[in-house]
């Protein structure tokens, strides 16, 4: 018996385990075993295997039954997906049943989730930003949450080198806030965009700027993946491997080596402390599919399941050393959530162009950066916003009446409307101690789990900010000679803007945080957390690219680590 | 995450209801959908809608062809009936809209049907396109105008609201200036429903995409300024 059960333990044993194969697992899993280790990712979900499984990607718009919408049915399953516009029937399937996996809501949060290989890096938005030491100063120079253990320096080759093997398209602006990376050429703004970005740069002479969005998109062929093919259809999965996804890049490359073992169907229920060791000896592993229990063993364990997937499983993985959750001594872990705001802004219509129209669907917007609370510009509030924004031509006309129909109708709906163009905020939070996720035991999910419930909320500095980010993009638009220029805030609710962060933070000092500068758990060296858990601020720029390079840069320490002995 | 695009194609819809923006599919631009039809799309579900229940009779299923093409009928390219446009929203009646809304859809089917046979001694089916364009404007009319009521007592209720909002603190309202806008609760109307949908599906249909518009699956590149042709058609996607 005895020698069964070392047997299967030699089985279930690894060099590395990473809970989760999204944008930071994938990663996580590539770096890992081009190192040499041998690895085992675990995913919750489905496997997707890469065009193959893009089941949508290439129908034609008639050929969705119901054209996009849902349905009664899939509302029934997927009461928190149909909240926001996210969820339609073009990739109806990669958005998680909420029934299988509820939560609990003290107040609303709009958890949206993908469990399937690949996780959120099949739909995300793509838009791929640096932090800068503005970012990573802030919260030490006024005050809120603790500082970041790391400076711009210490990340910026990490940023460059996940960069060059993501593939990121965009322009070099040397704009100190929003460093530069290494971009593959940039996607063309259309001609009222440039007109925009011209009329807007003139007025606040260069002290505000307005750049191409930088995003995974490859804009020419790019380590055996094909370039973008104007389709704007990413978030179906990419059958040119046109974008940066686990399943289109990092994947392929761990497989590669020979050393990677994909198990799908593998919820980690804990991870397994070991007293003696003073670390973690490996997972606890619900097989989705049969509810068996496994047990899988190794030296290190990346934590990659999401922020608040991340976060269950630390606060679900108790013992007598940990009984509030792994590496919890400091009360930090699950507070601190943030999330972006947004859904602020302003748009307005152009005039001149109309023998002007463009050819392609651009999967890609404007960017600009932030500029408040930097030399002379101070507000009345902390941190700021960059916009996301864009030009464009839609089939709107004046002159068709409200509700109209009938043959004109037809016809000018047929043809190029105005033009228009928007900017939208994205606006930093604060880290809220208060703001957080813990274990609610009254609720169990399908596997028989604990979920886990949310009390978080926006609140003064972040409402400030939407005024702001109202009458700013307003009085741009305005400058750029945009009409009929209207302002708009459609409220926000934390979750919405799918930038969940914070809830495992690192920090210098483990009485105030839960992980150290290397992304490593303050008390249980073997176990890292690289996903948007780990952030201790949330800046106001998109955060998978920081989720990146924080990884890669996690995985050479660990790896260096291990080799040391000293994991 | 999926912001870029999507705050792309919201910002470019500013004339309209922000919501709409948010819900709309890209390919149909400002001015297409109505707000009610996608509160009534968001609202809350009917969790066992009987799947094979048939909603409409024959002869509704007829009405409905004819009323999509009296909305977007044949000109250069074809029209709304043409396009399938009539079973594509009995369909979609069916199965996309809680029960409440089927009623109200029903109820103004049933209206219009009645408006003919009053008006002009027969069946919606049989009176000519002329006469059923005049019979679709009355009640166009009368949607606006119930809309615009609910609209002045929505807000009037909205500010009543406000002033008392205003007095309690953040403790009593945590959240709520910034709170997500609620979903539609308005009325739903028959005809803003069969407009919306009309333009959905003619537009989506293989004729409407690529014979009313111009459907280009694989653009291949981006031109980021061109010159209109003579003609141009707006693009589908």
């Amino acid at each position: 018996m005895s020698n069964l059960n070392t047997k299967a333990t030699a089985q279930n044993t690894y060099d590395a385990i990473v809970i989760g194969s999204g944008i930071s697992g994938g990663w996580a899993a590539k770096e890992l075993t081009e190192k040499g280790l041998k690895v085992l990712l675990l995913e919750r979900g489905r496997n997707i295997e890469h065009i193959k499984d893009y089941t949508t990607a290439m129908k034609k718009p008639w050929e969705f039954e119901h054209r996009g919408r849902i349905t009664e049915a899939n509302k029934a399953t997927h009461p928190v997906q149909i909240r926001d516009y996210p969820y339609t029937e073009f990739n109806e399937s990669f958005w998680v049943n909420d029934k299988d996996c509820p939560y609990t809501e003290v107040k609303r949060f709009d958890w949206y989730r993908g469990f399937h290989v690949g996780g959120k890096s099949l739909m995300w938005g793509r838009q791929s930003y640096r932090f800068s030491d503005l970012n990573f100063e802030d919260n030490l120079k006024d005050g809120h949450g603790v500082d970041w253990p790391i400076r711009y320096k210490d990340l910026a080759p990490w940023y460059d080198y996940v960069e060059k093997f993501a593939g990121i398209s965009g322009q070099a602006e040397n704009w100190p806030a929003l460093p530069d990376g290494q971009f593959l050429p940039p996607m063309e703004m259309n001609c009222v965009e440039k007109s925009v970005k011209k009329r807007i740069e003139e007025k606040w002479n260069k002290s505000r700027i307005m750049t191409i969005g930088r995003t995974a998109n490859l804009t020419v062929e790019h380590g055996g993946r094909g370039k973008c093919q104007y389709r704007n259809l990413c978030s179906r999965g990419c059958p040119f491997g046109a974008y940066f996804s686990t399943q289109s890049s990092t994947l392929p490359a761990a497989v590669a080596t020979g050393n990677l073992t994909l198990r799908p169907f593998s919820l980690v229920n804990h991870i397994i402390y070991d007293k003696e060791t003073q670390k973690a000896k490996g997972v606890m592993v619900i097989d989705s599919e049969t509810n068996e229990n496994i047990e899988f063993f190794a030296k290190i364990v990346f934590v990659n399941g999401s922020t608040l997937g991340s976060t269950f499983v630390l606060l679900n993985s108790t013992s007598a050393e940990h009984p509030n959750g792994l590496g919890n001594s400091s009360g930090q872990l699950g507070h601190n959530l943030m999330d972006h705001h947004f859904r602020a802004g302003a748009s307005g219509r152009a005039e001149g162009f109309d023998d002007k129209y463009t050819y392609g669907r651009r999967a890609n917007g404007i960017y600009v950066p932030r500029y408040q609370n930097m030399g002379n510009d101070k507000r009345d509030y902390v941190r700021g916003f960059g916009y996301q924004g864009g030009g464009s031509r839609g089939t709107w006309h004046e002159e068709i009446a409200e509700m109209g129909f009938g043959a004109e109708v037809k016809d000018l709906m047929s043809k190029p409307g105005s033009w228009n163009m928007g900017l939208g905020g994205f606006g930093e939070t604060l880290p809220y101690f208060e703001n957080r996720v813990y274990i609610d035991k009254t609720k169990k999910d399908k596997w028989g789990q604990p979920v886990l419930a949310f009390d978080c909320e926006f609140k003064e500095n972040e409402q400030k900010m939407r005024i702001d980010m109202m009458n700013d993009a307003a009085e741009m638009l305005e400058a750029a000679g945009m009409k009929d220029v209207q302002t708009y805030d459609n409220g926000s609710t934390p979750g919405m803007a799918i930038h969940e962060m914070g809830t495992a933070r690192m920090g210098r000092d483990p009485k105030t945080s839960v992980l150290n500068k290397w992304n490593q758990i303050h008390e249980v060296k073997n176990v890292f957390v690289t996903d948007g858990s780990c952030m201790t601020s949330a800046a106001c720029q998109n955060p998978s690219l920081t989720y990146m390079a924080l990884t890669a840069r996690a995985c050479d320490f660990a790896v260096s680590e291990l080799k040391k002995n000293n994991l | 995450m999926a912001q870029s695009e999507s705050s792309v194609n919201k910002t470019k819809l500013n004339h309209m209801n922000r919501r709409d923006a948010v819900k709309s599919v890209a390919f149909l631009m400002a001015g297409t959908l109505s707000a009610t039809t996608i509160g009534v799309f968001l609202e809350g579900c009917n969790p066992n809608p009987a799947p094979n229940k048939n909603l409409f009779s024959a002869d509704q299923e007829k009405t409905l062809a004819e009323l999509a093409d009296t909305i977007l009928p044949d000109t250069k390219t074809p029209g709304a009936k043409a396009a399938g446009v009539g079973p594509f929203m009995a369909m979609m009646v069916k199965e996309c809209y809680p029960e409440h809304a089927q009623k109200v859809f029903l109820e103004g089917l049933e209206d219009l049907e009645a408006k003919s046979n009053k008006q002009f001694n027969k069946s919606f089916i049989e009176i000519t396109a002329a006469e059923r364009s005049k019979l679709l404007n009355v009640v166009r009319e009368e949607t606006i105008a119930k809309q615009k009521a609910e609209k002045d007592k929505t807000e009037l209720e909205k500010k009543q609201k406000q002033s008392t909002i205003v007095q309690k603190s953040e403790k009593e309202e945590p959240g709520k200036p910034l709170a997500a806008k609620e979903r539609y609760k308005e009325t739903p109307y028959f005809f803003a429903i069969a407009r919306d949908l009309t333009l959905l599906g003619y537009f989506t249909s293989e004729i409407g995409a690529s014979q009313a518009m111009e459907y280009i699956a694989i653009p291949g590149h981006y031109d980021g300024c061109v010159d209109m042709k003579p003609g141009q058609r707006a693009y589908s996607s």
